[in-house]
């Protein structure tokens, strides 16, 4: 494994969120949200993240940037360990990564102007200052397809779908090779989704960056990813290429998740059959033994209890964790 | 042939705004049959869920205001009659549930409590009756030790399990019509499935019609007979489920479809975006709401707003242009 092919690494990442109570705040458990995962990303592909809420997806996309310091385990970015830089060191690989957050009415600070917020990067930086960051706004906000006229104006302004580019915009400030991209769609309606999906699409091709895509919409996953990993209470279930996933998924989680998708064709939507899950998520303070998933797969056996499946490559590429495989 | 159970006739709603009146509703007409399932699609502030309210009359005014309209339940105009009646007629013959069941439940009162009252109150049952009643609606609904579950509270289910509460609730009285406004968007995939499902079942089971409101044309197409689609509080397209996927008419209605990409794709489409955004509508508009996103506009389309016209037998299109052709249809 070099480290020109793949950009990002996280090997054994762990992210425990401690619970304290009591008048001593005695720790007295942790919320598991990752719980020891494995993954790389290619220098220009895209990774999709898919899992349901709760899962550590979101989780995981911020401790990969350092959002959060995991507990445990480690992000390799090119060669530089993140987990083990601090202060200025860390400041400056913080330019090459950056994030697309899901809420657009939340992510963006309403006393700002919009330029003021696309050029905020830019400063903290020292990238660059004055006449020299205006242009460069202005130059952002006609990348994400918007009116550089804008830039003196307030989000408040703006629809749901026009924020997202903004935030795509701030994102893109700093020139960044990789972005972390959490629900960046999940909030928009359906016609609006479609424009920011094509506009990351176009971006990724213009600048070669490299995207972790975090959603639960396994169809727009699916669109948008080379490679989709599925996440259930904090562990990887199984991460393989979009293709092969949809055709021949492996692990019992992903099969049922993929069938509940709905699929917008009435006839085939009357002829599938869906394995429908029982119960709930259980809670990441409390997760099951051995396979986190056994309390709801319809393979589950004793050994599923005792012991913790591991990430098996099962075919070129094709990694799942299973005892039932 | 199934009774027609609703029929509604150019329901208009409006909203007073410091920024003028908002015309949420312009003239929409539909009808339910017994046991039919009727899915609404569009996207926010199309006036989907407006609509359903209107019918209810559950729409606060001021602001709002139904200003014309009728909305016909077995021979009775809904929008007419006195506030006694249309109490004593929505929850117990027309039921609605909601997209967030958090706060549409009480955080303070116990689930057996929230189900136990209505029944008490709308079908005269005693305190025994009605706890029975409550715990076997509790288990037609899914929920595992239905009678144990009682005593509990809102914040000790799961958002999956609140939104079976709430279909319980809504189940009380034995409606025949369930208005359910997109009672899974809040909820994940899996829990969706669940949901979807129950509803079927309990469908099937009891014979109610739905009105099930969404922005997901997926779920409709297993579960709906009949779709519309809306946009700018207008009907733009009607249609049985199976013609509306197979030949959608009108151009927003093919620009949705366009941009939701499939699961079952394994070819890479670049998806087809619909461009600008929905309009807020502060005049009646004189043109197709439509236009100004529209592929296919042409110059009757800013001159007149097109009324909803037969295409094809159960299939009615407000659209000017044939898409197929590009040509203005004749």
């Amino acid at each position: 494994m070099t480290s020109d092919e793949f950009l990002v690494r996280v090997e054994d990442l762990v992210m425990h969120f401690p619970i304290y109570r009591g008048v001593f705040q005695k720790q007295v458990g942790a919320v598991r949200a990752v719980d020891g995962i494995s993954f790389s990303i290619k220098r220009g592909e895209t990774l999709g993240l898919v899992g349901e809420s709760g899962c550590g997806k979101s989780t995981t996309g911020r401790a990969i940037l350092q959002l959060y310091r995991p507990t445990a385990g480690h992000v390799f970015y090119g060669d530089q360990d993140l987990t083990l830089l601090k202060g200025e060191e860390l400041r400056r690989m913080r330019r090459k990564m950056q994030m697309i957050f899901q809420d657009p009415y939340a992510s963006l600070n309403p006393r700002m102007t919009v330029g003021d917020i696309i050029g905020e990067p830019l400063i903290v930086h020292n990238v660059a200052s004055g006449k020299e960051v205006q242009d460069r706004v202005e130059n952002l906000l006609q990348l994400v397809k918007m009116n550089p006229s804008f830039a003196t104006r307030y989000p408040h302004e703006f629809s749901g779908g026009q924020r997202q580019r903004i935030g795509v915009a701030r994102a893109l400030a700093l020139q960044p090779e990789f972005i972390v991209c959490d629900e960046p769609i999940s909030a928009l309606d359906v016609s609006i989704q479609a424009q920011v999906v094509n506009l990351l699409e176009d971006l990724q091709e213009e600048f070669h960056l490299t995207y972790l895509f975090i959603a639960h919409d396994l169809s727009m996953v699916r669109h948008i990813s080379d490679r989709v990993a599925v996440m259930y209470l904090g562990m990887i279930a199984e991460i393989t290429d979009r293709n092969t996933l949809y055709a021949n998924p492996l692990h019992p989680y992903s099969r049922a998740l993929l069938s509940a998708v709905p699929i917008p064709d009435p006839v085939i939507e009357n002829s599938r059959n869906r394995i429908i899950l029982e119960g709930d998520v259980p809670s990441p303070v409390n997760p099951p033994s051995g396979c986190h998933f056994r309390t709801r797969c319809p393979l589950a056996k004793e050994i599923c209890a005792e012991k913790t499946p591991e990430l098996r490559e099962i075919a070129v590429g094709h990694f799942a964790a299973c005892h039932m495989i | 042939m199934p009774e027609l159970l609703l029929d509604v006739q150019d329901l208009e709603t409006q909203f007073k705004t410091p920024d003028g009146i908002v015309h949420a509703v312009n003239g929409v007409s539909f009808s339910l049959k017994e046991g039919e399932t009727l899915a609404v699609v569009g996207e926010s502030g199309c006036g989907k869920s407006v609509t359903m309210l209107s019918v209810l009359r559950l729409i606060p005014s001021p602001p709002g205001k139904t200003i014309a309209g009728k909305a016909i339940f077995r021979g009775q105009d809904l929008l007419q009659m006195s506030d006694d009646d249309i109490r004593s007629i929505r929850g117990a013959q027309i039921a609605m549930i909601f997209q967030d069941p958090m706060t549409s439940l009480n955080p303070v009162l116990t689930i057996g409590r929230q189900l136990e009252e209505p029944l008490e109150l709308h079908m005269g049952m005693n305190k025994q009756q009605a706890r029975d009643r409550a715990s076997e609606l509790l288990g037609m609904v899914g929920i595992p030790r239905a009678s144990d579950r009682l005593g509990d509270y809102p914040h000790q289910f799961s958002g999956g399990m609140r939104q079976r509460v709430m279909i319980a609730m809504a189940l009380a009285c034995n409606p025949q019509v369930l208005i359910a406004d997109e009672p899974t968007t809040a909820l994940d995939v899996t829990i969706q499935a669940q949901i979807v499902e129950l509803v079927k079942r309990l469908r099937d089971e009891i014979g109610m019609a739905i009105i099930w409101i969404t922005h997901d044309l997926g779920i409709v197409a297993g579960l709906a007979r009949r779709v519309f689609v809306m946009y700018g509080g207008y009907i733009i397209e009607e249609a049985m489920v199976g013609e509306l996927y197979a030949n959608p008419q009108h151009p927003y209605t093919l620009g949705l479809l366009g941009s939701l990409p499939r699961l079952d794709d394994f070819e890479y489409h670049r998806l087809v975006s619909i461009e600008g955004l929905p309009p807020v509508l502060y005049q009646k508009p004189t043109s197709c709401p439509f236009a100004p996103r529209c592929k296919y506009v042409a110059e009757r389309c800013l001159k007149e707003n097109p009324m909803l016209e037969v295409v094809a037998p159960d299939h009615r299109v407000a659209c000017w242009v044939d898409p197929k052709t590009g040509r203005i249809r004749s």
